[in-house]
């Protein structure tokens, strides 16, 4: 974040979700129902899954309403389990799994709301991209299967390659073929099992670009990733996974904040950094100012308070801001330190 | 195209795409070989032992145990399953479409090979086309059997193959012969029966009752639908993080 003005000083932030401190086994975030449904569209109550002595996943709690959802964990966390767990594939060992409104296990009509782009399963190689999407719909019982295939094919951007044999597909292209599989009956659940492997990173703007419209047409989008920087461009929410149990949840930006006994720390750049330097050490939240190289470091453990001081405290010295950068608000780091906690 | 259709189609497909149909084609036209042998011996009168030995004893089993644990137990293996799975369709639909797609391309391989077969050894005479037209018929049925359960197999144990190798070698090929009783669990001795009563000829001093037969195939093709139907509705993805 980049601009003259921080854009908290104007626009501020939201206030944090309902990611309780400090990262409780189970928070529940915001949990808007589909449209036009009374119930939350993904609902998981105190869901755990183990194979014989290993637990996968560990009495998790969430409800998800519309928006993009990024289920985020390190590889071998319980994102995989519980996405398979949410489209039907595995069964709870214990807990409640429901989508839209339905039990996911045992009940195939779940499928008529629900699209699945699984990571590791195979898709027929012998089938061409069109062909597979255009079996989807058939499978979907669609009367004009051959147009939502199309439609399909064309909305993730295959056209070009519809009817060469996925086998002979970049890993890329065939996420994309996945995609068009689990879009071609216009689903208003989404759930993507690392949907961004193996795609170039035009590929991945048009795929984000793709499922922020699809959000915002009110569908339910879950994805998982172990990659940060993938859910904090796409994700209005996050879910931290880790070691099988919910680290936390909400946007992220508002569970860094929850993080009190932890500092922010922002770069300034001004026209006279000392003054300012002075003048921010004088707030009780700022405790730290260092000045490096001509950047001005600031640290603090109030983050909405500091975006709210800064513009003031700089417009009475009269000093102009050139620049106003939170530099540990990545997911990296916020996921980081939950793992350690 | 329906959805049962649709099934089908890619079942059909994905079957003739792997390597192991050249296996099962192999497989059908070794009896029309042996045939072939024996007429240019100057054929036989022998036909239901005939094609008892080559067929009913060996190449049915095996093609059917082939094509039945292909049809769901190698997608289930190679993970393309899941696609078929998240879909809003009865599993009892989706067992339906595979256990037709396993038994009618069981009969379609095997049946022709028994006809060409049995004309080949005994010739295409009144008599001995009834006899191998009965034959074939009951290897049809047989052959249905066979395919479906070992399509239920498939959709059980991702061990299908050694599972299904081990009925028909040593469950019907050695313990039928020895203990009587293990025969009304033979689906050999059962196509033998339905071949006895179909060609009025002896098919074997083992076989069955034409109508215990047909009950114990109609019992096995049941079953085999139920247990698809119920694998299918509880499936679960084998793996993990």
């Amino acid at each position: 974040m980049t601009s003259e003005m921080p854009p908290e000083a104007s626009t501020p932030m939201p206030e944090p979700g309902s990611a309780a401190p400090p990262f409780p086994a189970a928070v529940t975030v915001p949990d808007a129902p589909l449209p036009d449904a009374p119930f939350p569209a993904i609902e998981l109550e105190h869901v755990s899954r183990w194979y014989g002595n290993v637990v996968a996943v560990n009495d998790i709690t969430f409800a998800l309403g519309p928006g993009v959802t990024g289920l985020l964990g390190p590889n071998g966390a319980g994102k995989s389990t519980l996405l398979h767990m949410l489209s039907g594939l595995l069964a709870p060992s214990a807990g409640r799994v429901r989508v839209a409104g339905r039990p996911a296990f045992g009940d195939p009509t779940i499928y008529r709301d629900v699209g699945l782009v699984p990571e590791r399963e195979a898709v027929p190689g012998y089938l061409s991209g069109f062909e597979f999407a255009l079996l989807n719909a058939e499978l979907q019982g669609l009367t004009d299967a051959r147009a939502a295939a199309e439609r399909a094919i064309a909305t993730v951007d295959l056209v070009d390659a519809a009817h060469r044999p996925i086998r002979t597909y970049s890993k890329g292209m065939r996420q994309r073929a996945k995609l068009a599989g689990a879009l071609v009956h216009d689903p208003r659940i989404l759930l993507l099992d690392e949907p961004f492997n193996g795609m170039d990173p035009r590929q991945r703007i048009h795929m984000m670009s793709l499922l922020r419209e699809m959000a915002a047409e009110g569908r339910v989008i879950l994805f998982s990733s172990h990659i940060l920087e993938e859910v904090e461009r796409l994700a209005d929410a996050v879910l931290v996974v880790y070691a099988g149990r919910l680290a936390a949840s909400g946007d992220f930006r508002s569970i860094r904040r929850l993080m009190t006994d932890r500092p922010h720390r922002f770069t300034i750049r001004s026209s006279d950094d000392r003054t300012l330097a002075s003048r921010l050490l004088a707030d009780p939240a700022i405790f730290g100012a260092e000045l490096v190289d001509g950047v001005l470091s600031i640290r603090t453990n109030d983050y909405a308070g500091f975006t709210r001081l800064i513009a003031p405290a700089a417009r009475a010295a009269g000093i102009r801001l050139l620049e106003v950068t939170p530099t540990d608000d990545s997911l990296e780091s916020v996921f980081s330190y939950l793992v350690r906690r | 195209m329906t959805a049962v259709g649709a099934i089908v189609g890619t079942t059909l497909r994905g079957m003739f795409g792997r390597r192991r149909v050249l296996l099962m084609l192999l497989l059908a036209a070794l009896p029309v070989l042996v045939g072939l042998l024996i007429r240019l011996a100057g054929g036989s009168r022998d036909t239901p032992e005939i094609l008892d030995a080559l067929v009913v004893r060996t190449v049915l089993p095996l093609v059917a145990l082939i094509i039945g644990t292909s049809v769901i137990g190698s997608e289930i293996e190679d993970g393309t399953a899941v696609f078929l799975l998240v879909k809003p369709i009865p599993r009892w639909r989706t067992a339906l479409a595979k256990m037709a797609v396993a038994a009618g391309l069981t009969a379609v391989l095997m049946v022709p090979p028994v006809v060409l077969t049995g004309v080949l050894v005994s010739g295409a005479t009144g008599e001995s086309l009834g006899i191998t037209f009965g034959f074939a018929l009951a290897v049809m049925v047989g052959g249905t059997a066979y395919a479906c359960g070992f399509t239920a197999l498939g959709a059980l144990t991702s061990r299908a193959l050694i599972v299904g190798l081990a009925y028909t070698l040593l469950w019907e090929g050695v313990l039928a012969d020895l203990l009587e009783g293990t025969r009304f669990l033979s689906v050999r001795q059962a196509t033998l029966g339905l071949a006895a009563a179909w060609t009025g000829e002896d098919t074997g001093t083992a076989a069955l009752d034409p109508t215990i037969s047909a009950v114990m195939l109609a019992v096995v093709i049941g079953a085999s639908f139920s247990i698809t139907s119920l694998a299918l509705a509880r499936f679960q993805i084998r793996s993990a993080d």
